[in-house]
């Protein structure tokens, strides 16, 4: 019996609100500014940004909606109802697949920058490993206990990604934004395909909607939820090209971390602030890994109810571990990573959408009870 | 899991414990039950019988009790002296036995007992047992008093400002300064007896109407499956009701000032005070709590909040600093500005070791210090310091061992660790801060972050009575605030904790009427 109900499983708005954030910014931020300048000319990549932000805040709205049809129903089992059994299995398995995949390449990703920026010799295997084992540890958890996770770091996360804009806010050199929308179309669809890559943690919100406890404003913290990312986003493109502009921007491999490197710190009591700031990062890293693999898991135990969460986890670590060391180079880490979360865009797009119809056209859920 | 598992192992044990029980009914023959007594007992000579005949009737009748345990003022002038000067006296002895129960003893308290369980064990918990020959019952007087401790200012957690009493050994005297603080009729004091052996008096309390009731039922719940022979300090209890045996951190707090478990009792906590220890409990507990002393709120508040300020970093330091002064030396040498480089480099000069062996091994010395001067007696505790200052500070850095910078970063470590105001969390930190430094030593800065994330998974997973370990930050209660940070200003402070779920939330009742 536990006397505070509030500790219980159950996971409260905020927390979600708090959840979509950590799970959207990730590795995928660092080297955010590099790609769509390449896509974009001067400074017209915010519109990609933005566009793109608003297109998947909209479909986790839609989402929600869906889900919210259908309180205190695992998505497996309201997915069932709507697209009928086998089929669902089917969308289940490939969503299992893709978030495994995707958490397997953050940590790959985060091992070989953090190889790049903390220690040369240390071999890759065992950084992703310590990291992997961190991960499980816990994902093996409570569930609330990782939507926690996610409210302490976040504030963490922004404060010092804030603090490192702030301190760089001198270098701006205002010649770098302008001039405004040179861009043809092309260059603005193409920005906007690769602005898909770094939100498509959005989809978690089918997945959670069913465990928040007593929603009230779900939708709004849904979108509050994700303005954060889109807010982020766009404050870490525009100081990148207001400093560096967008030719150097699109050489530097990481820009992001770049603009760490300027911050300098009176008194100099540290130098290299990058160190710190990746370090940090890494935090927000842990939140994307542990955020995936969690629904990994709870996609699989919905599935087989019977297993447990844990032994899910444990069975998934060293299957994550193999995908983690299956690339020998990074860039067919990036290449499959940038596949895999394109097809995963499209995916849950088309996803969500035919959910949405489906469940009005039918009419299920909520309403249909009322009725 | 673990506890189901070890209970489990337990059960399959299946050894009864052996009982000793004397439902034996008293007799009618005085001669026999104080024989019966003796026996049990096994005549210990600190068992005193006297016996005397009263009245006209010429009735014998024996007063027994065990020295030491009572007050033997009372004994004498309260029963002894009383017996004795009566006069017109029955001469039949249940009238005799009830004229002494109504009239002759000028005891509060006087109690019946028929059979020997019934008396043995207010006999050893230092009352006086009146038998009269003829009759089955006993009378059972409350004398307990004989030698304790006076009110002393309590050793472990010294203020500069707020009272300078501190719990004693007495169970009684204990629950008296709380009620002084506390003039409240819905003050509860709970009694439960716990080891079966100790037998041991041990009281729950709390305030009714302030507390959550499912905590007290948990609270009383835990207590009930407490099952070993003998409870010597409030330490066995809490090893037995807290959540996770496994955890480096206390979820249960222990304090031996009763104005901090005041405050505890009147925010809606639960406290236990245990017969024979100055030491109470409070739970539940978040880690917020652990870094609050009782002062922050005596002082000014501006002041409060800075010195707690203070002691957060503190903490920080006592767990991160020899962490991160291996991980700059080693792997992140680039970090540092590069004349701090050159000049602990410099400083470094000659040292045999890689930090990482230089800081575990000082820490190490460290360590053994503070235990050493724990344990030796107080006279002779102020040799370790001069010896381990002169082995740490001196010594050390002339022979070339280690360099100064690290005595530094050991000195700061520990007297940060010294600005913890609980025993039990600075030691946790103490266990932890090597952890952190075999992680810094092996992954650096990355290393840090990892055991970083490590602690807060554990302490997002970790309950202390079905509070989570990390609220208030999450779950989050952003009225909890005013009392976390920043020690808001008294008068602003209106509510009580959120996390715990108080019946009465509003500790102001003017300004802050409830919506």
């Amino acid at each position: 019996m536990n006397p505070f109900p509030y500790s219980d499983e159950a996971i409260s708005e905020n927390e979600l609100m708090f959840a979509i954030p950590s799970t959207i910014m990730g590795v995928s931020i660092l080297s955010l500014p590099r790609k769509l300048a390449l896509d974009t000319l001067y400074s017209d990549g915010w519109i990609s940004l933005l566009l793109a932000g608003v297109f998947f805040a909209i479909l986790a709205v839609i989402g929600t909606k869906v889900a919210s049809k259908f309180p205190n129903q695992s998505y497996f089992s309201y997915a069932s109802t709507l697209v009928t059994k086998p089929v669902a299995i089917g969308i289940v398995i490939i969503q299992i697949i893709l978030f495994i995949g995707l958490s397997a390449f953050s940590i790959r990703s985060l091992a070989y920058i953090s190889q790049q920026y903390l220690f040369e010799h240390t071999p890759m295997e065992v950084i992703s490993l310590s990291f992997l084992l961190v991960v499980v540890y816990a994902v093996s958890g409570s569930r609330a206990g990782l939507f926690r996770l996610n409210v302490m770091f976040l504030p963490i996360i922004l404060i010092v990604t804030i603090i490192i804009a702030v301190f760089n806010i001198t270098w701006i050199d205002l010649k770098n934004f302008l001039p405004l929308f040179k861009t043809d179309m092309k260059g603005y669809i193409k920005g906007f395909q690769t602005s898909f890559e770094v939100y498509i943690g959005y989809s978690i919100v089918l997945f959670y909607v069913g465990l928040v406890n007593k929603p009230k404003k779900l939708t709004k913290k849904v979108i509050v939820g994700m303005s954060i990312p889109i807010i982020s986003y766009i404050f870490i493109f525009f100081v990148t090209i207001g400093i560096y502009g967008n030719m150097v921007t699109a050489n530097i491999e990481l820009p992001s971390l770049g603009l760490a490197k300027r911050v300098d710190i009176p008194g100099g009591i540290f130098e290299r602030i990058d160190t710190i700031f990746f370090t940090i990062w890494t935090m927000a890293i842990f939140n994307t890994a542990s955020m995936l693999l969690d629904v990994a898991v709870l996609l699989i135990t919905s599935i087989f109810k019977q297993i447990k969460k844990r032994i899910v986890t444990f069975i998934l670590a060293p299957i994550i571990y193999y995908l983690v060391m299956l690339p020998q180079e990074i860039h067919q880490v990036q290449t499959a990573s940038i596949l895999l979360s394109q097809f995963m865009a499209y995916f849950t797009m088309v996803l969500i959408v035919s959910l949405f119809v489906i469940a009005s056209i039918r009419g299920v859920g909520k309403n249909e009870k009322k009725s | 899991m673990v506890r189901s598992i070890m209970n489990r192992r337990k059960r399959k044990k299946n050894s009864q414990p052996q009982q000793h029980k004397y439902p034996q009914n008293l007799s009618k023959q005085l001669t026999s039950n104080v024989n019966n007594l003796k026996q049990i007992l096994g005549e210990p000579h600190d068992l005193k019988i006297r016996q005397l005949k009263l009245g006209e009737g010429n009735i014998t009748c024996a007063i027994t009790y065990i020295d030491g345990l009572v007050d033997s003022k009372t004994v004498q002038v309260s029963i002894l002296a009383n017996l004795e000067n009566a006069k017109q006296l029955p001469t039949e002895g249940k009238e005799l036995f009830q004229h002494i129960y109504n009239k002759l003893l000028s005891v509060i308290h006087v109690e019946k007992g028929k059979t020997l369980d019934e008396i043995t064990l207010p006999l050893l918990s230092g009352s006086t047992l009146l038998y009269i020959d003829g009759v089955e019952t006993a009378l059972i007087v409350d004398t307990s008093g004989g030698e304790m401790r006076s009110i002393e200012e309590p050793v472990t957690e010294t203020l500069i400002r707020g009272p300078r009493e501190g719990f004693i050994e007495n169970l009684q005297t204990n629950l008296a300064i709380i009620r002084r603080h506390i003039k409240d009729p819905n003050l509860r004091f709970k009694t439960h007896q716990t080891g079966r052996r100790s037998k041991k008096n041990l009281v729950v309390a709390y305030v009714d109407g302030i507390v959550n009731p499912a905590l007290v039922k948990e609270v009383e719940r835990r207590l009930q499956s407490i099952d070993i022979d003998i409870v010597l300090e409030s330490g066995y209890v809490e090893g037995w009701i807290e959540d996770s045996f496994l955890s480096p951190f206390p979820q249960i707090m222990n304090s031996e000032r009763p104005d901090k478990v005041v405050a505890a009792l009147m925010q809606g906590k639960v406290a236990i005070l245990l017969e024979g220890t100055p030491f109470a409990l409070l739970m539940p507990i978040n880690f917020s709590n652990i870094l609050q002393s009782a002062e922050d709120r005596y002082e000014r508040w501006i002041i409060g909040t800075l010195l707690r300020g203070l002691r957060y970093f503190a903490a920080f330091l006592s767990i991160f600093l020899p962490a991160l002064y291996v991980s700059l030396l080693t792997l992140q040498p680039g970090m540092l500005p590069s004349m701090l480089a050159f000049s602990i480099a410099a400083s470094r000069e000659g040292v045999p070791f890689p930090p990482l062996i230089e800081a575990f091994m000082m820490l190490f010395t460290m360590e053994l210090l503070q235990e050493a001067g724990a344990r030796l007696p107080q006279t002779i505790g102020q040799t370790i310091g001069i010896v381990g200052g002169l082995v740490i500070g001196e010594a050390a850095v002339q022979a070339g061992i280690v360099s100064p910078i690290m005595v530094i970063i050991v000195a700061l470590t520990a007297i940060s660790n010294f600005a913890i105001p609980a025993y039990s969390i600075a030691i946790s930190f103490r266990i932890i801060r090597f952890g952190f430094l075999f992680a810094s030593g092996i992954f650096g800065l990355y290393g840090i972050i990892l055991a970083y994330i490590m602690v807060n998974i554990h302490f997002v997973n970790l309950k202390s009575f079905g509070v989570p370990y990390s609220t208030p930050f999450a779950p989050f209660f952003k009225r909890d605030f005013h009392d976390v940070i920043v020690r808001s200003p008294i008068h602003q402070i209106k509510d009580r904790p959120e996390y715990l779920q108080p019946q009465d939330t509003v500790s102001m009742d003017n300004q802050g009427e409830k919506k």
